[in-house]
């Protein structure tokens, strides 16, 4: 998928703690029923960000100990993905070494880290998750 | 009718393993959180929880769970790799997978019902050590390492009462499977120390504009041009410059696909054909799963032939820039 190109020259501008603040909110809403054993001790005081290189644009994430917040740069480590991409892997089309493989992903900073958080969504069982969604969105991602 | 050989599927994390039953393994192979077995990547691997709910998920479905405990138990640290034998025999794992003498007297003695394999990295490669691990200890099986070519295969089957599983698909590692301690070089652990080679906290990917650097503990291990296919960081599988000359000196990044020659392998009695790749998603499992299903469903019969659509299925997964029979095949010899 593809933004329309008005939407990705809006998104391009938009500031990234928005974003950033309402994914550390769903984190912190999804972690009990997720991820019940995991204390996440890996991530504390750790900032992972996920760019979406097509637009420029991202969101960046902490773990204070208790909860998912949003966090300034620089990140300790840093994903690098299309849009495309990125929706690729959530619908676990393909799996992120493949895309590693063919250079459409990038993980720069704190390899143990990025590889932590790629094993713990791994490990996850996201169906759950999808049917969260509202329905015309969960269409649009081909859920 | 030709006896097929078992489908024996990798799996990291609980949808991995559910992914490759739902899929057509007949078994699949998992391990500990901890350096027990020879994956132990951050946050990859079974809590006990989860291992019972897969067992029960696999064990349903008539389908089996093997538990790697491939990696050499480390002086003083002895007790960590027998409680780990017996945990898999509590939670009722159908086999548990060794390489380390030691543990197999243990596991031998203390749980004689426990069915054992003689892991990849046990390096057996000839019927002499295979049958003497079966005196001695018992196992019913054993994974070949990734050296022998088909005729060498045949001759091993031949010549021993245990079971004999081949790999059949994914990452090929530097060929000295059990005796590897290339990464101790630059980071001081190894496969058969710690569990893992090119440790995630030593690996450093930079970018210079298009240009990917992998690094090893700071040394540069490789350099990927805009649009050349990356590989796993690890040493056997960099590019060096040797007498003037950058390139693969060791090992190129390249997978295993033993498809064309699956009729062969049931043919000289293969028992069971394995899938590398624990450390990787639910996607690459169902994929390769389901491909290696189809393929070995047909293998057996007449006229079989390798389908386009299974090595474009495979080709996508693969590491690096090709596919290879690896050992198997040496024409030259």
């Amino acid at each position: 998928m593809k933004l329309p190109a008005p939407l990705a020259f809006i998104a391009r501008r938009l500031p990234e703690a928005p974003p950033s603040f309402a994914l550390a909110t769903a984190l912190n809403l999804a972690r009990p029923k997720f991820w019940p054993e995991e204390d996440f001790a890996w991530l504390t005081g750790k900032t992972v960000r996920l760019l979406v290189s097509d637009l420029d644009r991202g969101v960046n994430l902490t773990f204070d100990g208790q909860r998912f917040r949003s966090a300034s740069l620089p990140a300790d480590v840093t994903f690098g993905a299309s849009l495309e991409d990125y929706l690729i892997l959530a619908r676990r089309q393909e799996d992120p070494d493949t895309l590693f493989f063919q250079r459409r992903l990038t993980i720069e900073g704190d390899t143990e880290i990025g590889l932590a958080l790629k094993n713990l969504l791994d490990s996850t069982d996201l169906a759950p998750l999808f049917a969260l969604l509202p329905r015309p969105l969960a269409a649009r991602f081909g859920l | 009718m030709t006896r097929l050989p078992q489908l024996i599927c990798p799996a990291g994390s609980l949808p991995a393993l559910k992914t490759a039953v739902d899929n057509g393994a007949d078994a699949v192979y998992t391990g500990f959180k901890n350096a027990t077995n020879a994956r132990n990547f951050a946050g990859l691997n079974f809590t006990d929880t989860q291992l019972a709910e897969g067992i029960r998920y696999a064990q349903s479905r008539g389908r089996e769970v093997l538990i790697a405990i491939n990696t050499f138990a480390q002086a003083g640290r002895l007790a960590e790799w027998r409680a780990s034998i017996d945990r898999a025999a509590d939670l009722g794992a159908d086999a548990i997978i060794l390489a380390d003498m030691g543990l197999l007297a243990y596991a031998h003695k203390t749980h004689p019902q426990l069915k054992l394999h003689l892991s990849v990295q046990g390096s057996a490669t000839n019927f002499e050590a295979i049958n003497l691990a079966h005196e001695c200890f018992g196992i019913r099986r054993a994974v070949l390492p990734r050296v022998l070519t088909l005729p060498q295969v045949e001759y091993v089957i031949k010549n021993t009462p245990v079971e004999i599983e081949t790999f059949g698909f994914g990452s090929l590692c530097v060929m000295a499977e059990g005796r590897c301690i290339l990464s101790s070089y630059a980071t001081g652990q190894s496969p058969n120390t710690h569990g893992v080679c090119s440790p995630a906290a030593f690996v450093r990917w930079d970018n210079q504009g298009k240009i990917m650097n992998a690094r090893l503990n700071g040394i540069l291990i490789d350099r990927f041009d805009e649009g050349e296919p990356a590989g796993y960081p690890t040493l056997c599988k960099g590019r060096f410059a040797v007498q003037g000359e950058t390139y693969y000196a060791l090992e190129e990044p390249v997978s295993l696909n033993v498809l064309s020659i699956l009729p062969e392998l049931i043919r000289i009695g293969v028992t069971a054909i394995k899938v590398e790749g624990r450390q990787r998603s639910p996607a690459y499992v169902s994929e390769v799963t389901k491909t290696l299903r189809a393929a070995l469903d047909t293998a057996g019969d007449e006229g079989y032939a390798v389908k386009p659509e299974w090595s474009t299925a495979l080709d996508k997964v693969s590491e690096g820039h090709q596919q290879t029979l690896g050992a198997y095949s040496r024409p030259w010899k």
